[in-house]
């Protein structure tokens, strides 16, 4: 095991640049999630750190090793890919093996590896089928313990859990943080769905368009987003955001006006969180009319008309206005998140 | 069910087409020897004339030139293995761009007709001195016979998810062990059928050893055939008892080699998809 550090990181595929002065460091033994929209270079930066792409500019670096130029095989990382990439052709046992056999380890040695890492991930009696006869979750097992069993530095995973399905993306989730508490490898995790990276990662790293947003504890991403786009990108529904207006001393926001928020710049976005939207029948509030109501389980998603603002609020299953009612909406001041216009920045 | 019950049917017809040919060279062989050919078709000649075979095999050396075939097949069906699938894993292995221009240079190369090419490739080979020998016959092999070759392994190639190649590359395979251990595996019904297509080419290649090839005991069966049809023009069930006799290898080949065709181990997931 050891630490990943990038350091400024460039990487250009002809005139797109997929990174721009990427730094990042990841912590011996940590698990860090790499996030954000499909296209932010999230998994250019996965694989200019395997090797598989050369960086443009920039150097990485593995515990002490200067790895910039190194070979993907000498870098001493094992990456999942989306598609697993299990060799068809070769059984379970041997695919788990592949890296060992190629680095020359007898077979004796290499089979009582092979079994540990297979009993690790729970797939040590599979040995004998073939990929095709695995399920998508069997394949995931078996991909975790090729990555395993070489006991590289770092581990990268590249959206392992995107093929399955969303109760096997649970389940494989929590084996996933199971594992990794278990052998304490550093590990690089590579995702586009937000709640994965919060669930998952000690830290989160948030992309868009090859720069890093914003790093911290998943916690501290979502409620104290860097800036806009971060505000916009974690959190499930996504945040509302209204352009800001000060009057006399109160700051109107779409349907809301928050009182005493002085010493704001002249354009100001407001963002306020579905959760944090307080809806109730009552005269308190801006009127607000019920254009679509989604059941999902154990909440209620309200999309609303409020004035001239589209408003989606996450409600609890028993709230269940009628369509072309009209509701009353609220939010708390201290959960309006405030934006520069300009720069998309946080004002605090 | 009704469906399934017919499924089969287009292929059987098709395959009767293809048969036919091979049927009447087969009856057509047993006739007496010295009858025309029948106006309809035979099914079965009457009586069964087997003395055909032993009478093709006196007049000419039909074993030494089978052997002779089979030397220049055995040198020249592994080594356009070798050479096809390697160009095509590095055209699957390059960019689009570069692989794209080599694609379009393998397609030109393919329509260019082989007898364009007989002339100066007999001056180079009658400059090396390679004349009389079975070289000539070999080489194109080093090329891999055929641009479409190279083709069809490059398109099965490409069909692999690279994040395969990707995997052996982080294991620490180089392209040598990538091709063989990864990409080759893979493929293993393509590279049959370019193994048949090239025996049955350089089989039944009848131009290069008639160009090349002077001293009869070095003739392969081709030759052989037509030294056959020279000796006595119009015997038509002895040149079909010795059109049998050089089809036979190519058909027991296959025979042989269909089972890799029809590999059943293609389940979801079957390329990592």
């Amino acid at each position: 095991m050891a630490e990943l550090r990038f350091e400024g990181v460039r990487k250009d595929y002809g005139e797109v640049r997929a990174l721009r002065g990427f730094d990042l460091e990841v912590a011996d033994g940590e698990f860090l999630v790499l996030v954000g929209p499909s296209g932010c270079g999230k998994s250019t930066a996965l694989r200019t750190a395997a090797g598989l792409e050369e960086v443009t500019e920039g150097s990485i670096h593995i515990g002490d090793r200067n790895v910039t130029d190194v070979r993907p095989a000498e870098r001493n990382v094992s990456m999942v890919f989306q598609s697993y990439a299990l060799f068809p052709h070769l059984s379970v046992e041997e695919n788990i093996g592949f890296g060992l056999r190629a680095r020359g380890v007898k077979a004796g040695r290499a089979r009582v590896k092979v079994l540990e890492a297979a009993e690790l991930v729970g797939c040590e009696k599979l040995l004998d089928r073939k990929p095709f006869q695995l399920s998508g979750g069997e394949r995931q097992r078996v991909a975790l313990a090729r990555a395993l069993v070489r006991e590289p530095d770092v581990h990268l995973l590249d959206e392992p859990l995107s093929n399955l399905d969303a109760q096997l993306r649970v389940y494989m989730r929590a084996e996933l943080k199971k594992l990794h508490q278990s052998v304490g490898a550093t590990m690089v995790y590579v995702t586009h769905d937000q709640v994965e990276a919060l669930t998952l990662g000690d830290r989160v790293a948030v992309l868009n368009q090859g720069i890093l947003q914003q790093l911290g504890p998943p916690d501290d991403v979502y409620r104290r987003p860097a800036n806009r786009f971060v505000a916009g990108f974690i959190g499930s529904p996504a945040m509302n955001f209204f352009p800001g207006e000060r009057v006399d001393g109160s700051l109107h926001a779409g349907p809301f006006v928050f009182e005493g928020r002085p010493n704001l710049p002249e354009r100001v976005e407001v963002g306020v969180r579905p959760e944090h939207i307080q809806v109730d029948e009552g005269d308190e509030g801006a009127p607000a009319e019920v254009q679509v109501v989604e059941m999902a389980g154990n909440e209620t998603y309200l999309h609303l008309q409020a004035d001239k603002s589209l408003v989606l609020a996450r409600v609890g299953a028993d709230v269940r206005p009628e369509v072309g009612s009209t509701v009353r909406i609220r939010a708390n001041p201290a959960d309006a998140y405030l934006f520069d216009a300009e720069t998309g920045e946080t004002l605090t | 069910m009704k469906s399934n019950k017919w499924r089969h049917l287009p292929a059987a017809l098709l395959a009767v087409v293809f048969l036919l040919p091979l049927y009447f060279m087969l009856s057509g062989s047993l006739r007496q020897a010295g009858l025309p050919p029948p106006r309809t078709p035979e099914l079965l000649p009457s009586p069964l004339a087997w003395g055909n075979y032993e009478r093709a095999f006196e007049l000419v050396d039909l074993p030494r030139y089978t052997l002779n075939s089979l030397f220049v097949v055995a040198f020249a069906v592994p080594l356009t293995l070798l050479t096809a699938s390697w160009a095509g894993f590095a055209m699957a292995r390059l960019s689009r761009r570069p692989a794209g221009a080599l694609v379009a240079l393998s397609l030109i190369a393919l329509m260019v007709p082989l007898t364009a090419l007989l002339v100066p490739r007999f001056t180079i080979f009658k400059e090396l001195g390679l004349i009389n020998t079975y070289v000539p016959l070999i080489a194109p092999a080093i090329m891999g016979t055929s641009p479409f070759y190279v083709l069809l392994f490059y398109w099965s190639f490409k069909r692999i998810p690279p994040e395969l190649f990707e995997t052996a590359r982080l294991e620490g395979l180089g392209p040598l062990a990538t091709w063989w251990r990864v990409a080759m595996p893979l493929v293993r019904p393509v590279t049959v059928a370019v193994a048949v297509l090239c025996f049955v080419f350089t089989w039944g290649n009848f131009l290069d050893p008639l160009i090349y090839l002077f001293d009869q005991e070095k003739f392969t069966v081709p030759l052989g055939l037509r030294a056959l049809s020279t000796l006595d023009r119009t015997n038509f069930p002895l040149l079909l008892a010795g059109s049998v006799a050089a089809t036979a290898p190519v058909i027991l080949a296959f025979i042989y080699v269909q089972r890799y065709f029809l590999q059943e181990f293609r389940g979801a997931g079957w390329l990592g998809r």
